[in-house]
């Protein structure tokens, strides 16, 4: 970013404001909680700026001049008198948080750290070793090293506990200090001291760090033709990742019956990967379009044109009230085109897309900048998107709202533990389907297919 | 502590006028309050708009043009969030609704008894706050950007609503609550007798928010109350500090002293107490300790430090008798150097969990459009020099209940003191007069 060093009063918006960055880079959609967002793409940031100064009729007025004078007292005094000395970036930070809050709960603001771990969710992949960790009885525990990946190759097993990271006891570790540990730069050694039933003592692994793919896909298949693709987050490699699952489904299944689009519990993520989701189900038309203040902000996305003649077939999509935006405007376009059956229970319903905003000193805001509506124009904001039929899910496990309300507060993004990894190709055991009623509910109605109320709907 | 939030109706006042007068008199000697803590402001009110006036020049020579060199920067970085909220925010907000915003933020960022008032607001305390009509009974502070119950006065309409200390407010009349001050969140619960506000309320471990109704009246002072237990040991419960509680805390501990056979110890109940001034602290304390050290306060320099100190002839027990003070999660500022006053002075032994860790002083500081912040300029130190203000005091002697279990129904009411398992297990350690001080802090570990 070129910003002239100049003192901060030149710098008032005035109009004349030379900024090199932010326009409209990147629509994103967000979640609530566990954040899943996107920086802009580097190479768009080459826009027009006479463009931009155009649009920023502003002028200095006084009466926002005379405000941000009271900020700048109120700074000075706080800096001088406050009983602890306070950095005057501490103090900045916190009135700009003060800022966001008072606009709504999606926006929000990142300090450097926070905003860099969020490139790296939302970039689909980082480099590390490939594995999910969890803190188990206070110790630092292997979920499960992620196939193909070096932890995978060195022979790291779940259920590992990692007692040393480079020689650095995990003792008082937080999972978020460990996991910065543990990744680094490509190539780079990570030593882990590993603790393992069978062990006589604990035991070094040296493993290299590699490009990790952050899998926000994954797939079964049910008995009977159906294929079952839960999608966790939105994010960049979703669709391409969706894209090879399909395929592989195409030539596994046959016949391929019908398709169970999972979307529960997916906060969403990245708008442009909803209309690449849903360009992978729909023939033509309207997905969904994008309303704001300005005109920069209101858009229309339709489905792109190109060769159309193997879609999947009959689609059950299930959703939940963790189902939020992206995966909103997945269900809405494939509800309003009738492409879909939504099954579950109503949606979120969070409409408004936000628009990640980077600031000089590699902060950044997060703002609400449109709402969106379904092709049929229907909000989503507050409303949700309400099944076709409503299959109740279990009782979620106590504790869990106080979690994600904490992790709101705190805008702490920890990385949600993977899904068990089952092969693929693995069929749906009937206790698992037992398990989980929306889902078996959805098989029922996909080897039932039409159901009655798409039936009459279609006459 | 915190100013204005109608701990006592000196306080606002009180504070910033000392503070004044205390910068100006540290330069002739060093100040040194003594045993009279009653602030008496009313004295100065004549004063009030020669002092205020001294105050806005000084305020005046320094705004944004003094501001040091490195502010420069930062001033740049939220002048660009400011442009950009401008600019691209889906709905238009007014310039002062942001900078407002941004000042909230500030304060908050700092310690929950740092508050922003708006001008409305700060005329409002200016032109002599009354005591609010009715409220709720109840103290809060912002935590983690929360709104969150450090306390709720016994048997008080917050207490009979339901709610508790620790609780978490998300709404207020079916509004969220965001961006808050410490301040804002204590006046929602201030107004007209028979107000009744709804709230939604998270409590910790609990899955489903709350819906609770609390109706305001006018609380009356909690009063000190005692009992007298099996085998001459006395109970003592103060449940919040006025003005009122340490002169009945005085008659009380006289009339305990005439029991016959004489008392052998004291249980003295300082939980779920978060609200009162550190002068009324420091009066309650003067029948245990005379004119010993109750508590001191240190600022960051220039601003002084100071040691307040009881009142001899206050003293009532000579020699003390065996005390244990129970303190929780609830107990706070003026609670909090009592307790630590006791401790360090008397031998008193604390037990049960952890306190809060409020206790400051702050001022008000106006800023040139005519609103003003509330900053915190001195914590409070025990006289051992343990830090409260940020840390709390760590009891002792853990209590030995385990935590109430998770239901939807609010935590039962207090028990009466002899069926208190915390007051069993005080009454434990005054009479064999052993504290199990190195194991049971191994167990709260």
């Amino acid at each position: 970013m070129i910003l002239p060093k100049k003192r901060w009063r030149s710098l008032l918006p005035s109009g004349k404001l030379a900024r090199s960055a932010t326009y409209l880079w990147l629509i994103l959609i967000l979640c609530w909680g566990l954040s899943l967002g996107l920086s802009a793409p580097s190479t768009a940031d080459t826009r027009d700026t006479s463009m931009q100064m155009a649009a920023m009729p502003e002028v200095a007025s006084p009466a926002a001049d005379a405000k941000l004078r009271v900020l700048a007292q109120a700074l000075a005094l706080v800096e001088e008198q406050y009983v602890e000395p306070k950095t005057p970036k501490d103090l900045i930070y916190g009135a700009i948080q003060g800022a966001v809050t008072t606009l709504d709960t999606h926006s929000s603001f990142m300090t450097p750290e926070e905003y860099r771990e969020l490139q790296i969710e939302t970039k689909g992949k980082f480099s590390g070793i490939g594995i999910e960790i969890s803190l188990k009885d206070r110790s630092l525990t292997v979920v499960s090293p992620i196939e193909g990946t070096p932890a995978y190759r060195a022979g790291i097993q779940a259920g590992d506990q990692i007692v040393k990271i480079n020689g650095a006891s995990t003792k008082n570790m937080n999972l978020n200090e460990a996991v910065k540990m543990i990744r680094g730069p490509k190539g780079s050694k990570v030593t882990l001291t590993i603790n393992r039933e069978g062990f006589t003592q604990p035991k070094d692994f040296v493993i290299v760090r590699e490009t990790i793919p952050i899998r926000s896909v994954r797939a079964r298949i049910v008995e009977g033709g159906i294929g079952y693709v839960r999608l966790a987050s939105f994010q960049d490699l979703t669709d391409q990742d969706l894209q090879g699952f399909l395929k592989k489904m195409k030539q596994r299944l046959t016949p391929f019956k019908g398709l169970i689009l999972d979307l529960r519990n997916d906060p969403g993520g990245l708008l442009e990967q909803a209309v690449r989701v849903s360009n992978e189900f729909l023939k033509s038309g309207l997905i969904v379009y994008t309303e704001g203040r300005s005109p920069q902000q209101s858009m229309r996305f339709y489905v792109q044109p190109g060769d159309k003649e193997d879609l999947p077939g009959p689609m059950v999509v299930l959703i939940n009230e963790g189902s939020a935006s992206a995966s909103e405007i997945v269900a809405g376009a494939l509800k309003d085109q009738k492409r879909a059956y939504i099954v579950g229970t109503k949606s979120f319903g969070k409409g408004s897309v936000q628009t990640i905003i980077p600031l000089e000193d590699g902060s950044a805001l997060r703002l609400t900048t449109a709402l969106f509506y379904t092709p049929s124009g229907i909000t989503i904001q507050e409303k949700g998107i309400v099944p076709d039929e409503v299959v109740q899910e279990p009782e979620i496990p106590a504790g869990k709202s106080v979690q994600k309300l904490r992790e709101e507060s705190l805008g702490k993004k920890l990385r949600k533990e993977g899904i068990t990894d089952k092969p693929w190709s693995q069929p749906i055991t009937a206790e698992e389907l037992g398990q989980d009623p929306q889902l078996k509910r959805a098989v029922e109605i996909l080897r039932n297919w039409p159901p009655k109320k798409m039936a009459q709907q279609a006459k | 502590m915190a100013a204005g939030d109608g701990a006592g109706p000196l306080s606002p006042h009180c504070r910033e006028l000392q503070s004044l007068l205390r910068r100006r008199v540290s330069q002739v000697k060093p100040y040194r309050i003594k045993s009279s803590l009653t602030c008496r402001a009313w004295l100065l009110y004549p004063l009030l708009p020669v002092l205020l006036a001294f105050f806005l020049a000084a305020a005046w020579v320094n705004p944004a043009a003094a501001a040091p060199a490195s502010n420069y920067e930062a001033l740049r970085l939220i002048t660009e969030a400011l442009h950009e909220i401008s600019q691209k925010f889906v709905y238009k907000k007014s310039e002062e609704e942001m900078i407002y915003g941004s000042l909230r933020g500030l304060m908050n960022s700092l310690d929950p008894d740092s508050s922003f008032l708006t001008s409305q607001e700060y005329q409002q305390v200016l032109s002599g706050q009354k005591t609010p009509l009715a409220e709720a009974g109840m103290e809060l502070i912002v935590k983690d950007n929360l709104l969150t119950v450090v306390s709720a006065l016994d048997n008080g309409p917050a207490w009979r609503a339901g709610l508790r200390p620790g609780d978490h407010i998300l709404k207020i009349n079916g509004h969220l609550v965001r961006n808050q001050t410490t301040q804002e969140g204590n006046r929602r619960f201030q107004g007209k007798a028979g107000t009744v506000i709804n709230l939604q309320v998270l409590r910790n471990g609990q899955v489903k928010p709350l819906d609770l109704s609390v109706i305001l009246e006018s609380v009356a002072p909690g009063a000190v109350t005692n009992k007298i237990l099996k085998e001459s040991y006395a109970y003592v419960r103060i449940p919040y500090f006025t003005q009122e509680t340490a002169p009945t805390l005085a008659k009380t501990l006289k009339e305990l002293q005439r029991h016959r056979p004489p008392l052998r110890g004291i249980v003295l109940d300082l939980r779920n107490n978060a609200r009162g001034t550190l002068e009324q602290a420091v009066r309650a304390a003067s029948p245990f300790l005379g004119d010993k050290e109750v508590v001191s306060t240190r600022g960051r320099p220039p601003e002084p430090n100071q040691v307040y100190h009881g009142r001899a002839k206050e003293d009532v027990f000579k020699p003390n008798l065996p005390l244990v003070v129970l303190v929780d999660g609830g107990t706070a500022r003026a609670a909090e150097a009592l307790a630590g006053a006791l401790h360090d002075q008397s031998q008193a032994v604390l037990l049960g969990a952890k306190t809060v860790g409020l206790c400051g002083l702050t001022k008000m500081l106006p800023l040139e459009d005519g609103s003003a912040l509330v900053m915190t300029v001195a914590q409070c130190f025990t006289p051992s020099g343990q830090k409260i203000h940020g840390k709390g005091l760590e009891p002792e002697v853990a209590g030995q209940t385990p935590a109430p279990a998770v239901t939807g129904a609010p935590p039962p009411g207090n028990p009466p003191p002899e069926d208190d398992p915390w007051v069993n297990q005080a009454l434990e350690i005054l009479k064999t007069g052993k504290t199990p001080k190195k194991a049971e802090k191994a167990e709260t570990r």
